[in-house]
């Protein structure tokens, strides 16, 4: 956290002058909020999925028939290897079909007649070398080991970058990055310098607007004079890359969701900003 | 909402065909040069004879039949239709919960923001044109090389970066990106 101070402003606002030193009062924060967006769909719950069962059924009653000289050369292979597969499918939906009773007749009548033994048809089927390939597994090895280093962990949900860090007491807390402006910068210009400055080149970052999403105030309790610096928070994505600190003002880095953010921070620090982040 | 059902529950004796128009579709009886273009003929302009299901009509002969075997009931279909619509009201109002939330904190941060800095309140307000470039990067783009310059384009303030990956059903084969290293050092 840089400790160079703001230059004066043009005017001097009027609400400011509560504190004994004018010159800290006029310190403004940034804090970013980055985040990882999801990866992976959501798992869909078991009634969404019965729901979903329930209509494809429906659909598979109700569907006009498939063009199947269309999309298949008559007598060709592959399109009898569909139409077993479709007839595994209907079964599975709708049970074996009911036969007529003189099909049923007609059927055994030529069971019994048949003298010769007939020759097992050979069975022709489409083989892709080498192999269909399978699609990644959801679950990383990060979510088993709990890395929260690690970008990979946590799929689904939009995780956000704490990190570790000294605040003005000297005390190590988990907090959202933050810096000061410095001269005459505006707001999400800081945020940029501040990003790129503290958490190294390796992070491809966007930081999404111009104006804040939140604003923090410390010093909810009337003792702690010099924490009434406010922290303005913007909102950035991380595309690619990793947090590279430098070790000197950031001590460590997590990657995690809201509910293991609440954890980590102090509870008046997560009351003030924890409507910014996402439930999921 | 299935309109087959309804028809099934307003009146029994209602036909399932309606408006018998019959219009048959033109086949080349002399000449069939190519066997394909038949079938693809067949399949845009099929014949609108209610006589059997087709794969673009909307009609089945059986349709009653297959509903019968596809839903338990009417009242249990009703009843399965009604509980999806609340859970999606459930999901749709924490939805707009979370983003008034979000909104509120917004307001919040704009209206400190105006009490204690004008200057900075009228800068983050102002609309970025994503077509604008700044003198500062005009300059930047002349002394800049072929990759340079087109990374330089590619981050435009005010639009999303293309890169920004949509969430899909499994992750990709490589998985997250960690070795980043910038083309440019961006303004």
């Amino acid at each position: 956290m840089s400790t160079h101070l703001k230059s004066t402003p043009p005017h001097v606002p009027a609400s400011q002058t509560t504190g004994q030193k004018s010159d800290t009062a006029s310190i403004i924060y940034t804090g970013v909020i980055v985040n990882r967006n999801p990866i992976i769909t959501r798992t869909p719950t078991a009634f969404e999925r019965a729901y979903y069962a329930y209509h494809s059924r429906i659909e598979r009653a109700l569907h006009n028939p498939f063009p199947s000289e269309f999309y298949f050369k008559s007598g060709s292979i592959i399109e009898g290897q569909f139409e077993k597969e479709e007839k595994v499918r209907e079964r599975e939906a709708f049970g074996r079909p009911v036969r007529r009773v003189e099909e049923w007749r007609r059927k055994l009548h030529e069971k019994n007649t048949a003298k010769t033994e007939k020759k097992p048809k050979a069975e022709a089927r489409i083989v892709i070398p080498g192999g269909v390939p399978q699609p990644m597994p959801r679950e990383h090895e990060a979510d088993r080991t709990g890395d929260v280093h690690s970008l990979d962990r946590n799929g689904e949900r939009n995780v956000y970058l704490l990190v570790k860090s000294k605040d003005e007491k000297g005390k190590e807390v988990w907090r959202f990055p933050q810096g000061a402006v410095e001269g005459d910068e505006l707001l999400h210009e800081a945020v940029i310098r501040d990003l790129r400055s503290e958490y190294g080149t390796g992070m491809d970052t966007w930081v999404v607007s111009r104006n804040p999403i939140g604003v923090y105030r410390s010093g909810s309790s009337p003792s702690s004079s010099p924490a009434k610096a406010p922290v303005f928070f913007y909102k950035a994505h991380i595309i690619q890359g990793q947090v590279r600190p430098d070790g000197k003002q950031v001590l460590d880095f997590a990657w995690l969701t809201k509910q293991e953010i609440k954890p980590r921070t102090e509870s008046d620090y997560w009351a003030g900003v924890k409507d910014l982040l996402s439930d999921f | 909402m299935i309109t087959p059902l309804l028809v099934l529950r307003q009146a029994k004796t209602l036909p399932l065909r309606v408006n018998q128009i019959s219009v048959r579709y033109a086949s080349r009886k002399e000449n069939i040069a190519d066997p394909r273009v038949e079938i693809i003929r067949r399949t845009l302009y099929p014949s609108t004879i209610r006589n059997r299901a087709s794969p673009v009509g909307t009609w089945r002969p059986d349709v009653g039949r297959r509903l019968q075997k596809a839903i338990p009931s009417v009242q249990a279909h009703e009843t399965i239709e009604r509980a999806w619509l609340l859970h999606q009201r459930h999901i749709r109002r924490a939805r707009l919960a979370e983003l008034e939330r979000k909104f509120s904190c917004m307001k919040e941060a704009m209206d400190a923001l105006q009490q204690l800095d004008p200057r900075l309140y009228r800068e983050a307000n102002k609309v970025e044109d994503p077509r604008a470039r700044s003198p500062k990067e005009l300059e930047a783009l002349k002394s800049l090389k072929g990759t340079e310059q087109r990374a330089l384009e590619s981050r435009i303030r005010g639009l999303f970066p293309r890169e920004l990956r949509t969430p899909t059903d499994t992750p990709p084969r490589e998985g997250w990106r960690y070795n980043f290293k910038p083309i440019i050092e961006l303004p």
